[in-house]
This record gives structure tokens, sequence and C-alpha cells, in this order.
């Protein structure tokens, strides 16, 4: 599938976003209250914002933007739309919860909100990853890893984010950085599994059956219906060298996992947490993107059977 | 509205049957609706690069040419490729718009391009590729099953059929209601083992298409005669001896 | 609301003229369709038709007249006005013909108005012209007409609705189009078994039941074989044989004879058979009789003869065409070649059809019913395009004689209005000299040596050699030749050549580089070697940038054409038909109907039947033409509607309204024939006699089959020295062993003079369907389709070079070489290549840019075939072509492959280089 810089932004800017909703809504949900008001509502505007410019890069995706709204219509079966609704959600929710950490409306209206908070965002990932896996011609989506991997990647990029945040505050992060690490290791595996299920899947149908042949016959194309690409080939037919996708397979371990995993170890074990922090931030960030894409170039559609490509 | 209509048994579902035993490959198919396309209600299928290296451009219809190995037995099919109007699309469900729709009366799967948004995930849910981008106007763009055409009672009777099967010159296509077990497409597809494509993946399409087949005449070997002079076979001294009549 | 309206008129996207409903918006094309009551095409439409629209508003369309300013071949012009262009052209061919009219060469490509074209040539009085038929399928028209007296494709198309068997010989993609689609579609429906052979399994061989991979030129001798093995089992059909064909003609057999191997006649001219129930030399006519096939007779002279068909079973009964001893030659397993004559004869013998339908012969005897034998043949270019093709297309003919499936239910059928008597028309005009038209048409049928247009030495006294010694049955000239032949002669012999519709300095050209050599040479003071070179086109093709004048046509959506009766109708085996194209649109550039001009320059040039005797222009318009002009009292380019009331057929009195009486019938006219005159054509009285009585042939007597054909041997017999005609010594070899009255076969010619070793693959082309016939490379959709092409080759082949699909080869031949990628496949002779032809193009033409990928990735197989075979030492070099008709023998190719170094640049080779036309507005002064 063709990684579009559109599509690689929202998904990449919304987990973090999310992701960083969830941890502060989760901490409060959790009894635990954000140190300072202030840290509560700065979080909260730093992930909205991060939402919304993932969501404003997703709006580069659509032919005719101005009708973006029309997309909250079809909750009902579409997991876009419903992104779409959960998305919008989230503001006033998020906004509310805010609104009781500056004001201190206490414990449970505090705790309820930020469950809320935590919820619909993490509820907003889940439709965004069902978007991908609820499409049948896509194997490498259209499995259970997928939006179990989002939600990972939301809490794991949602965690480095706060941390980050939590040291830019306080000077230190010792124990959001400790999460992170772990949430790096459980990404990792995570990360890891999935290649190791795609890899082992096998196409999801032969050239022979997408032409209503039997399995047994061999088909193999003569001729195309055109020469130069055309949409389907550009948008279905992306393909990325085997040996180009290992080498970013290792690449996406190293960035977006084992440097922010060490440098988060680092912050949650030295006086240097700031620096540890941004560090695994800034790392996280470009490995999620690689991972994104790759997670997109790798995707292959079965529509690009009828162009001999193999899925 | 993107959930789809509710679909009973004799409910009317038109689509098309495509003989790939007498399908050329000659893209007259393809090139007549890009042309009825081109004018039809539904606006301009675009064409990027007319005249320039990238030539390109939106069609309903494209058609390939395989080959295909059986038992080392291999021959040229070809195959036109468009929307099959499934019974089932998650072209229609994943839209979030309402844009994409199938219709309840028969079955037929469209686009309202005035609401489309041009988000492109109905042409990712589409395991057929069926579904075109309209770099000009930003929406998406299918086979229309010329809906335009079928129900023009301005047309006569007969002309109203999709331009593909009016147009093709072997014959190869055919439009019809297989809902309806008794109609001429049914009746084809079930005497000569129609096929749908990609079954297994459960999007039920309408449309199907005929196998090819081999036409084989039994014949018993001709004998080889003993040659007589001048190299004239019995055979043929017998056939000529008798008497001829101009 | 749009005003929208529909116009019916015919189809010009290529040469199969199906009828068209064409719907304007607002007078802007919306939408065309097929004519469902239309006896060409029934309503169904090909790429190329529904495509017109894209043609008609082409950025290709040439603008206005222009006048060559730059050097030629630079495309440096400036438009000038129509007057200005009709007085260079008039007085530059009034000075010609008043001098020598031949030379004027005038040659049309797919020119679908040959009937006023050639009339032109008749009335200017040059020899010089021929249409593109000559590097197309003349080897059919020629094999066809003089043994069936009809042809393939056009004059005859096989029984769709009866056959059993039908048998695909060659590549046939392209002749013609929707017809053959719509047969091919009704007989896989019935459920007829389809045999193709031919090098490549693509298309109509495609859907073939079975698919016979031949090696390119050898379809003859597979075909003998066949031949041979129907013969071995006895498996012919006596009975048609005696009836219908001269099988039982008595043959001279005295070798060595002035007369040796000519048919036995009597004082009035008729042939003569022995009758076994008489036992005497009889009329072969006669009807009662018991013609002798075999034997050998006396006659009252003291002569020898022999039945013509003893000769034919003693050929081919030789052992030299058993399976066994052709398989390897043809690429075939002798099993196969077995079972095919066996499949052949099963159904011919044993599943007749037979049509309860009476009819008459022309002996008068009535038939209660009609016998057929429902194996059908039909072939087109792969057999054509070889030196041997008018012997294998000869070879298919007696083939289809020998099993009675010549006009019978369920086999091949003519097309009315033919059949006509063999060989088919009058023999070719020769000149008269200065300011004189010819006798008759430039073009004929001779019957012999006195036929031939040759000089007192023998040479051709035509440019391309046509009807001479080097093509006798060039009944269509050598168009491939016209460039390089005018080129050698020098300005002396052709002063002017007009090509009308012909890509002559591209894809239409052997060897295109030479060509277009010889097109800009100037000799030492700077003079053109060709002086004078008039195009007339409606887009800016390659040739156009080779023009000195430049006349623009308009889109056949614009104008009035026939489609006649005259030329190459579009009757069927139901009956005769004619139609016509009316102007749909209006024309939004200043161009001039091709038709329009040639009958304006017509009267300018005071030609007799285009202008008066006081030299005032007789027709205002084509159209007026079209209704006005008689060729013969009664008889004029449209057989429909005629008469003062319009109700006369074929012939009758020029109706004033007739144009109005099309356009109200659709724009075609057909006349259906009654069930009893629909098969047996050739011998079919009520058939022959509303042929007749319609004008289309003089007589009505039966046409008989020639299975011998003797008027090869008469020119076989000059060249043994007899006979007050003889070929010259160079030619007397050649003309002896390739004019046999039987079909023989051959190594295709320059195949036979190349060293197999070094070129060891046949390389052929074929025309993509979606493009075939059509200048499709500029049309917006059909480019899409296909912009660039590859070099096909087996997987076994590709394995063998170390390539892979997509990856650089060079090809050579013994004429050059040329460099493209290569794509692999199964469905292909082991030992050939093959590509669409004409998808590759000069940069800068057709209006494309110069990115286009038909310039840099398309490529032309042309670059390496050559118009001349191999040189010896003639004083005149070989055409590449078939000795017997002048056939342009573009299939006798042979090549070797190898794989490009990697670093090589990923572009098609030759690159003549760019010469987009760039034209000066009118107003700017020419230096």
């Amino acid at each position: 599938m063709n990684p579009a810089a559109s599509v690689l932004l929202l998904t990449t800017l919304t987990g973090f976003a999310y992701g960083l909703l969830a941890w502060i809504g989760g901490f409060a949900a959790a009894g635990v209250p954000p140190r300072s008001p202030g840290f509560a509502v700065v979080g909260v505007v730093i992930a909205l914002m991060a939402a919304s410019a993932g969501l404003f890069a997703s709006m580069w995706h659509l032919g005719r933007k101005e009708r973006a709204w029309r997309a909250f219509s079809q909750w009902r079966s579409s997991w876009l739309s419903r992104e779409g609704v959960a998305a919008v959600l989230v503001y006033p929710i998020a906004a509310g919860f805010a609104a009781a950490a500056w004001f201190d409306f206490g414990g449970t209206a505090m705790r309820a909100l930020g469950a809320l908070t935590a919820v619909a965002s993490l509820a907003t990932v889940y439709c965004t990853a069902m978007i991908y896996a609820s499409l049948k011609p896509i194997r490498q989506w259209h499995n259970p890893h997928t939006a179990t991997d989002y939600l990972i990647f939301a809490i794991y990029s949602g965690a480095a984010l706060y941390a980050t945040l939590h040291a830019l505050a306080f000077g230190h992060a010792r124990r959001a950085a400790a999460i992170t690490a772990a949430a790096a290791v459980i990404a990792w595996f995570a990360k890891q599994a999935y290649w190791r299920y795609v890899d082992g899947q096998t196409p999801l149908a032969t050239l022979a059956a997408a032409i209503g042949l039997p399995e047994s016959i061999e088909a193999r194309p003569l001729d195309s219906p055109h020469f130069t690409e055309n949409y389907i080939l550009r948008e279905m037919g992306f393909r990325v060298a085997r040996r180009h996708a290992a080498k970013l397979r290792r690449l996406t371990l190293l960035i977006a996992f084992l440097l922010p995993f060490g440098f988060s170890m680092i912050a949650s074990l030295t006086p240097w947490s700031l620096v540890a922090c941004t560090l695994a931030l800034a790392f996280a960030a470009v490995g999620m993107f690689v991972e994104r894409w790759l997670f997109f170039a790798e995707a292959t559609h079965v529509s690009a059977l009828y162009y001999g490509r193999t899925i | 509205m993107t959930m789809l209509p509710r679909s009973t048994p004799g409910s009317r579902k038109l689509g098309l049957v495509i003989d790939l035993d007498t399908c050329v490959g000659c893209h007259a198919c393809a090139v007549n609706c890009k042309e009825w396309n081109t004018g039809g209600e539904k606006g301009v299928l675009p064409d990027y690069d007319k005249y320039g290296g990238q030539p390109d451009g939106v069609w309903f219809n494209r058609i390939h040419s395989y080959e295909t190995t059986e038992s080392g037995c291999s021959r040229t099919v070809n195959f036109p490729r468009s929307c099959l109007h499934c019974e089932n699309p998650l072209c229609v469900t994943v839209c979030p718009t309402g844009a994409s729709y199938k219709r309840a009366d028969d079955g037929i799967v469209l686009v309202d391009t005035d609401l489309c948004i041009g988000c492109k995930l109905c042409s990712w849910a589409c395991p057929y590729g069926a579904r075109e981008f309209d770099e000009d106007e930003g929406v998406m763009r299918k086979c229309t099953l010329c809906v335009d055409r079928i129900y023009d009672e301005s047309l006569p009777e007969a002309e109203r059929e999709p331009a593909c099967v009016a147009t093709c010159p072997a014959r190869a296509r055919h439009f019809g209601d297989l809902g309806d077990p008794e109609s001429e497409v049914s009746k084809l597809v079930a005497e000569r083992g129609g096929r749908e494509l990609l079954g297994e993946l459960g999007y039920r399409p309408t449309n199907r298409y005929l196998p090819p087949r081999r036409a084989t005449i039994a014949a018993a070997p001709l004998e080889a005669p003993a040659q007589t002079g001048r190299g004239i076979g019995a055979a043929l001294l017998g056939l000529l001896d008798r008497a001829l009549s101009r | 609301m749009p005003a929208r309206s529909v116009a019916r008129t015919t189809c010009y996207m290529c040469a199969c003229r199906c009828g068209i409903k064409v719907h304007l918006e607002d007078g802007k094309l919306r939408y065309i369709e097929g004519n469902r009551d239309h006896p060409v095409n029934r309503g169904v439409l090909c790429a190329k038709g529904s495509a017109g629209i894209m043609t008609a508003i082409s950025p290709a369309r040439l603008t206005s007249p222009l006048k060559r300013v730059g050097p030629r071949g630079s495309g440096e012009f400036v438009a000038i006005s129509w007057d200005e262009a009709m007085s260079i052209a008039t007085e530059r061919l009034a000075a010609i013909r008043r001098d020598d009219p031949n030379r004027l060469a005038f040659y049309t490509g797919r020119d679908q108005s040959q009937s006023l074209t050639g009339h032109f040539a008749r009335m200017f009085g040059t020899i010089n012209f021929a249409a593109h038929g000559g590097f197309c399928s003349v080897n059919m028209a020629a094999a066809g007409l003089y043994s069936l007296g009809g042809a393939f494709w056009e004059f005859g198309e096989p029984d769709w609705e009866y056959a059993r068997l039908f048998l695909l010989f060659g590549v046939a993609e392209d002749h013609d189009s929707n017809p053959i689609k719509l047969g091919l579609g009704r007989l896989k429906e019935r459920g007829a078994k389809v045999i193709s052979i031919n090098p490549v399994r693509t298309g109509y061989s495609a859907i073939a039941d079975e698919f016979i991979a031949i090696r390119p030129g050898t379809d003859g001798l597979l075909v003998l074989s066949l031949i041979h093995c129907l013969l071995a089992a006895g498996k012919i059909d006596a009975e048609f044989l005696v009836r219908y064909t001269n099988a039982h003609h008595l043959v001279v057999e005295s070798p060595g004879a002035a007369d040796h191997g000519l048919v036995v006649r009597d004082d009035a001219g008729r042939p003569l058979a022995h009758d076994r129930r008489s036992a005497s030399i009889v009329d072969a006519a006669a009807t009662g009789i018991d013609p002798a096939l075999l034997g050998e007779y006396a006659l009252p002279d003291g002569r020898r003869a022999r039945p013509a068909f003893a000769l034919l079973a003693e050929r081919y009964l030789d052992p030299r065409y058993s399976p066994e001893a052709v398989a390897e030659r043809c690429g075939i397993e002798a099993a196969t070649i077995r079972r095919v004559a066996a499949e052949i004869a099963e159904v011919a013998f044993n599943q007749p059809v037979i049509l309860a339908q009476g009819w008459t012969d022309t002996a008068g005897r009535r038939h209660e019913s009609m016998l057929g034998r429902p194996v059908a043949m039909h072939a087109m270019r792969g057999i054509s395009a070889h030196s041997n093709g008018f012997h294998s297309c000869r070879a298919i003919h007696v083939l289809q004689m020998l099993i009675g499936a010549v006009d019978t239910p369920g086999s091949w059928r003519y097309k009315s209005p033919y059949p006509k008597p063999v060989p088919g028309g009058p023999p070719p005009a020769g000149p008269r000299g200065p300011g004189m038209p010819l006798d008759g048409a430039p073009l004929g049928f001779p019957r012999g040596p006195e036929d031939l247009l040759v000089d007192e030495t023998g040479e051709a006294l035509r440019l391309d050699g046509a009807y001479s010694w080097e093509a006798p049955l060039a009944i269509h000239g050598l168009m491939h030749l016209a460039i390089a032949r005018a080129y050698e002669a020098g300005p002396e012999k052709v002063d002017t050549l007009f090509l009308f519709m012909a890509n002559m300095a591209w894809n239409s050209a052997m060897n295109p580089g030479e060509t277009t050599r010889m097109l800009s040479e100037c000799d030492a003071s700077g003079n053109y070697r060709i002086p004078f070179v008039i195009v007339a086109d409606a887009f800016a093709s390659e040739t156009v940038a080779y023009a000195d004048l430049v006349l623009p046509d308009t889109t056949y959506l614009e104008r009035h054409d026939c489609i006649s009766l005259l030329d190459r109708p579009i009757g069927s085996a139901h009956g005769p038909a004619d139609a016509i194209r009316v102007p749909v649109l209006p024309l939004d550039r200043d161009v001039r109907p091709f038709q329009e001009v040639l009958i304006d320059l017509g009267g300018r040039l005071g030609l007799p039947d285009f202008a008066d005797a006081n030299g005032k222009p007789l027709y205002s318009s084509y159209a007026d033409y079209i209704v006005r002009h008689q060729r013969k009292p009664g008889i004029g380019p449209l057989a429909g509607f005629r008469g003062e009331d319009g109700s006369a057929i074929g012939k009758g009195a020029p109706n004033p309204e007739q144009l109005q009486r099309y356009v109200e019938n659709g724009t075609f006219w057909s006349h259906h024939l009654p069930p009893e005159q629909l098969y047996y054509k050739h011998a079919n009285r009520d058939y022959l006699s509303g042929s007749k009585a319609m004008g289309f042939i003089d007589q009505d007597a039966q046409i008989v089959l020639q299975l011998y054909c003797e008027p090869l041997q008469r020119l076989r017999l000059a060249a043994e020295g007899h006979g007050p005609r003889q070929p010259p010594a160079r030619l007397r070899a050649r003309i002896a062993s390739y004019c046999d009255p039987l079909p023989i076969w051959y190594v295709p010619l320059e195949e036979s003079m190349t060293e197999r070793d070094r070129y060891p693959l046949h390389a052929i082309t074929q025309r993509p369907m979606a493009m075939y016939h059509s200048w499709g490379s500029q049309n917006a959709w059909l480019r899409q389709i296909l912009p660039e092409n590859r070099l096909y080759l087996h997987h076994d082949r590709a394995a063998e070079i170390g390539v892979e699909d997509d990856d650089w080869v060079r090809v050579y031949s013994r004429n050059g070489s040329l460099k493209c990628q290569v794509r692999t496949m199964s469905g292909v002779n082991r030992d050939t290549v093959w590509t669409w032809n004409a998808i590759g193009k000069r940069a800068g033409a057709w209006a494309l840019a110069l990115d286009a990928p038909e310039f840099h990735r398309g490529f032309l197989l042309n670059h390496v075939i050559s118009e001349y075979l191999p040189a010896k030492d003639d004083p005149i070099r070989f055409s590449n072509s078939d000795p017997v008709t002048g056939q342009a023998a573009w299939f006798d190719l042979t090549v070797r492959i190898e794989r490009c170094e990697p670093d090589e640049p990923a572009e098609t080779a030759p690159q003549p280089g760019a010469n987009p036309l760039r034209v000066r507005p009118k107003t700017e002064k020419t230096p």
C-alpha cells in the first residue's frame, strides 16, 4: 500500500497524542492526580494539538477537504466515521478533564473525567486501527495484531511523550521513564510478533482464483490493460524490495524501540532525565514514523494480483 | 447510507456475466465504457497527461491478458475486470460519508460523487481493484452498470443495457438479473459453471465469469492406404472409380 | 438542457466500415455507438470505433495547407491558403501531364475511395498508381480472385451459422475487426471447434480450442500436407470437383512444347474433359458426363492430356508432403497434422450440413437441398506477408475446393457482389502518352504475358515493377517500393510523388531510415532526387515532415465518403451492400476532404470525367460526384436507391435524392438475397443472373473454380522460351519456378538467402486489436492501453539469451539492428519473436510531447526490414516481395537477439531525432 505522508502523520501523531491523554487520564482515574494542575492542562493542550495536527494532516489525504464534515455520518458501519466521531468526542472530554484539573474539581469528577479521557483516547486509536484491520484484501492489516499493536504503540509513544513533559515540568521523570522503557519492551515484542505473523501468512489468493479459474491452474500476466502506472498500481501496487524492507525493520527496532528504551532507562536511573527523555521521545517519534511507513509499504493488496504482483 | 440493504431470496441482482471462453481481449468494452461515462450523468472520466509521457486516466473496466498452465497445457485468457456489484461490498460499509451505497431494488453499487470526500478507503476495501480515483474532482469513481442507460425509457428497450455489453463485438458480455434463477444470465451461469471471483473473501460478487472451455472433434484416424502406381493410393482410386456426374 | 441529436454514419477508425450512431450535444461529440441495424457490425463497436471522439479532437490534426520552408524532413512549413495550395498542385501536375503523365506517382494508403483515386489516375494518364493493398493483402486477393473469383476477408467470409470446424490461419486479428469477432462469438456459442494455426497465441487465437504454434512461412506446407492426408485417404468431394472446379479439365501433357500445361480447349475456347461414359473428349461444362479425374488421354490431334486433378493428386501424394516429412519444418508434430486432417474429413464427410432449400444451378438443374461441408477457413496477414503467400493462400483454396467447402453451407462463403469471373476483371491499362488518359483502370488482372506492362526488353513500365516479370500478378501494385524506385529512377522518370493517407516515411515503410534518406537526398546542385512530394493527410504523421506541399484532410466525421461497390464494398454472404459517410461535425479549421480536393484538382486539370469538353469542372463536391458520376451507363459509386424514383438497385439512372435516401436508411444500402441464392453462388443461376442484372458481372455463366491456375502456366511457358513476350534472362528461372499452376511451397525468399545460424529467429508483427488500421498512437484513450511495445519471445528462448521481462535487447537482422525491451510468454512458436506494429513513433510526430513513451520505449521492427532482397549481382535489385504478386514480405524477416549491457541507455534505438512540425502563420513572408 502506498505510504502516503498524510496518513503516516495522522496515525503517528495521534498515537502520541492519544497515548499521552491515556496516560494523563489514566493516572487521574487511578487516583494519581497530576502533580500540578498546570501539568495536566499543558499535557491535554499538547495532546490535543498533536492530535489536531494529525487530523489536519489526514485532511490532505482527502480529495474534497471541504466535505470532511460528512465523514461523521456513517458511524454505524464505517470505522473511519467512528474514528472521526471518537476524535471529536475526545476534545470536550479532555477539555472537561483539564478544566477539572485546573479548577480542582476534586476526586470523583477527576477520576471519572480522567477515565473518560483515557477511554475516549484509546477508543479513537482503536477506531483508527480498525480502519486498517477491517480491510479484508490486505492480509498484513486484516488480523488481530493490528488493533493490539496500534494500542500498544499509542500507549508506548504516549508514555515517551508523558515522560518528556514530566521531565520538562519537574526536572525528572524516573517513574514515567521506567514505564516508557517497559512499554518499549512490550512494543518491541509486539512488533516482532506482528512481523513473525505476517511473514508466516500465505497469500490470500492466487491469480487463478482472482480470475475465476481453479486454484490448480497457474496463471501469469501476459499483457496489462495499460502501460503507465494507474491509480490502482500507485495506491495498491506499492512495492518495497525485500532487502530494503529487512533493513528498515532493523532500523525500526533500533530507533523506535531500542534507543528509546536505552534513553528511558538512563532517564529513570540517572539525573539526566530531561535530555534522555527528550532523546527517547525524538527517536520514538522518528522510529514510529518509520514503523508506520513499513506498515503501509509492506502491506499488499489482493487487487495487485491482477497485475501479476505478489501479495 | 452505507449500511447494506437486506438481501432476500428472489430480490433483483443486476449484473454481468462475462464469457472468458469468448473474450478476445479487444478492449472494446473498456473504451466504449470510457466513452459513455465520459459524458454520462456521473461526470467526465478524467485523463491525465493525454499526449505526454505518462498517459493515464480513470477507467471503469480494464482488460488483462494472462497465460495459464494446467498440467503442462497452456492457453491465453483475456480477462475484463470491473466492479462486480457484490452482495457484501466492503467498499460500501467502509465509506464514512454514505457516498458509496448499494441500491436495494437492483443491487447496483454506486458512488454519489456529491457526497464523496475522496478518502479512498473504499478502493482499499475492494479486492478487485474496481474503483479508481478521479484526481481532477477529488472523488472516487466506479462502474455504474450504466444505470443511466438501463433505465432510460427514451431508449428502445433492446438498447437498455450497459455500454460494455452493447458494444462487445464477440458477444462475450451478458447483462441481466442474477437474482432470478430463470433469467437468461442465471441459466447461462448454471449451464456453463459460471464462477465468482475470490469467493473465499466473502464479498459475494454478483457478476460471474464463464470459464474457458475446449471444443473437440472425435475423429477416427485416417487410414494410410497402400500406394499403387504413379503414387495414387487405393483409397483415392476407389473413390474415383465410382461414376461421377457433372 | 443541451440540444441532443443522433446522426448515423460509417466508422473509419479502421478498414472495417461499421455503421455508427454519433450522439451530439450542442453540436459537440458526446458518444459513438454501433448501429444495430447495420449489416456489418449489428450494433457492436470495437475499441477504435469507440475512441473516435478522441481522434476527432486530436491535437495532431492538421489545420491548414502547408508549404515547406525548411529542408525536407525538418518539419518547417508555412501555412498557405487553399488557393495557393491548389495552384501549386495544379501547375505542377498540369506540366507533368503535358510531358509524361507517368511522372506522377500517386499512391494512397488505407484509402476507402479507390474507385475515385484510381479513376483520377486513369484520367490523368499515369500507370503509377496503387493503394496499400500491395503491402497488406494482395497475396490473399490475388490467390482468391485467381482461384475462386472471391477472396478471404473482403470478398468472402466463413459461414458462422453452420460451420462446425473453423481453421484460422496466420496472424489475422486485424482483418477484419467486428465481423470476425461476432462470428467467432457465434461459433463459440454453438460449440464449433476453432483451430488457430498461428505462431502467436493472442486475441482470436486465445479463444481457439486448439492452438498450433506454426513456424512462420510454413502454412502452405502444412496445408499441402493436410491435402496429402486427405488425398491418400480418399477424403475428397469428387462430385463437387467435377461440378464446380476445373479438376477434370484436360491439361496438355507435352513437356517442352509451347502448349504444355495449358488447358485443352475446343475451337470456341471451351475447356475439354474426358467423359468416361462415352469414352470421348467432351466439353468440360457439359452436363450428364462422367468426367475422368485420373488417367492420361489421347486427344484427336494426337496430343496427350491429363485431367488437372491427376496432376494435383500426383504432386501432393508424394511422400515429401507427408506429415512426417513436413513436421520439423513446420514445427508441428506429424500426429497433430494427421489428426487435424482426420477432423477435417470427419466434419466434412460425416457431419455434412444439409439445408432443405431448393436451388437451380447454371445448367438449369433443380436441386432440392443444399449440401454443405461445414469446414470454414479464414486467413489474412500471416499468410499474406510472406514471399510464398500467394501459393500458400492458393493451397488453402485448393484444400477448400477438394472438400467441397466453397460457398456451401457451413464453409467459406462469397460476400456479394463476389464471386466474379476468374480472374476477376480486365487487365491493367498501359500508358498512352502525353496528355492522354489510360484506356482502362491502372490496376487489373493479367491473364498471361500479353497483359504485362513491360517494355521491349521485358523490364517494368511501372515505377514499382507491378505487372512486370518481377511481379506479374501484382494486382494492387507495390506501394512499398514506390519511394525506393522513384529515388532510383530519378527526376526524369518521377517528378511528383503524391501520397494520400499513407505513412510511407515511417511505419508503412520497410526500412524507414533509408526511406527518409531517399526522400531528403539532393543531387550536387541541391535539387531533391525526388523533385516534388505532395502529402494529403488529416494528421501530422511522420511523412508530413517530408512533404513539399501538404493538403490537410478532414477526419471521417467531417465529410462525405462512399464505400462503393466499384471499390471494396461492405456486402456479405447475405447480399450486396454499400454505404456512405456524411459530415456529422462542422469543420473548425482550414482543411478540406481529400476526395473533394482530388475532384477539384481533376476539374482544374481538365481531366476527362472531371471536367467537360470546355474544361469546366463537372462536379461541385464529392457528394455531387457520388450521386452523378457514372462509370458505365446506369452504374455509379452507389448501387442503392438508383433510378429517377430511387427504386432501382445496382443499375439505374442517377437519383438526385440518393444521398438523402441513404441517410434515411442509416447511411447504408443492403440487398437481402432470397434463400435460394445464399449458397453455391458460383453456380447458382438465380444468383448469377441477379448479380448480372445489378451490374456486378457482365455474364451470368457458371464461375468455374480454378484448382489449376492456367494464367500462371502461360507465364511459365514464356519463361521457358515460348511466345512473343518472354521475361528477360535474369528473371526466367524465377518465373519458371514460381509461376506454377498448382500451389507450391518454398522457403520464404529472404529467409532462404539469409544465414540461418546467424539469424535463427523469425520476427513478425501484428497490429493490436485496439489499434489496427487506426491512427491510434495520438488517440488519448488508445495510447493509454499501448503507448509502447515489447518484443515477445518464448520463455525458453529468453532463458537461453539470459533475459527476463523488460530487459533490453538488441535485435540484429541482415539489414541492421534495433534496441528494445522484451516480454516472455509461452504461447509463441519457439523460433519466433514478435511485436505490436506501429506503436513506435518518431519523436516529434503526431503532436505528442517529446517525452512520450511511443518515442522512447516504442519501436518499429521496420527498421531491420529491407524493401530489397539481399543484393547479388543483379542489375535491378529484387524487391522483398512475393515473386508472383509483389506482396511486401514483411514476415520473412529473420533475426538474432543479444542482451544489452546493463549500462546502455534505457531507450529504444534507432532514434532518428525529433522533427516536430513548426508552422509559420500565413501572414509571414516565405523566404
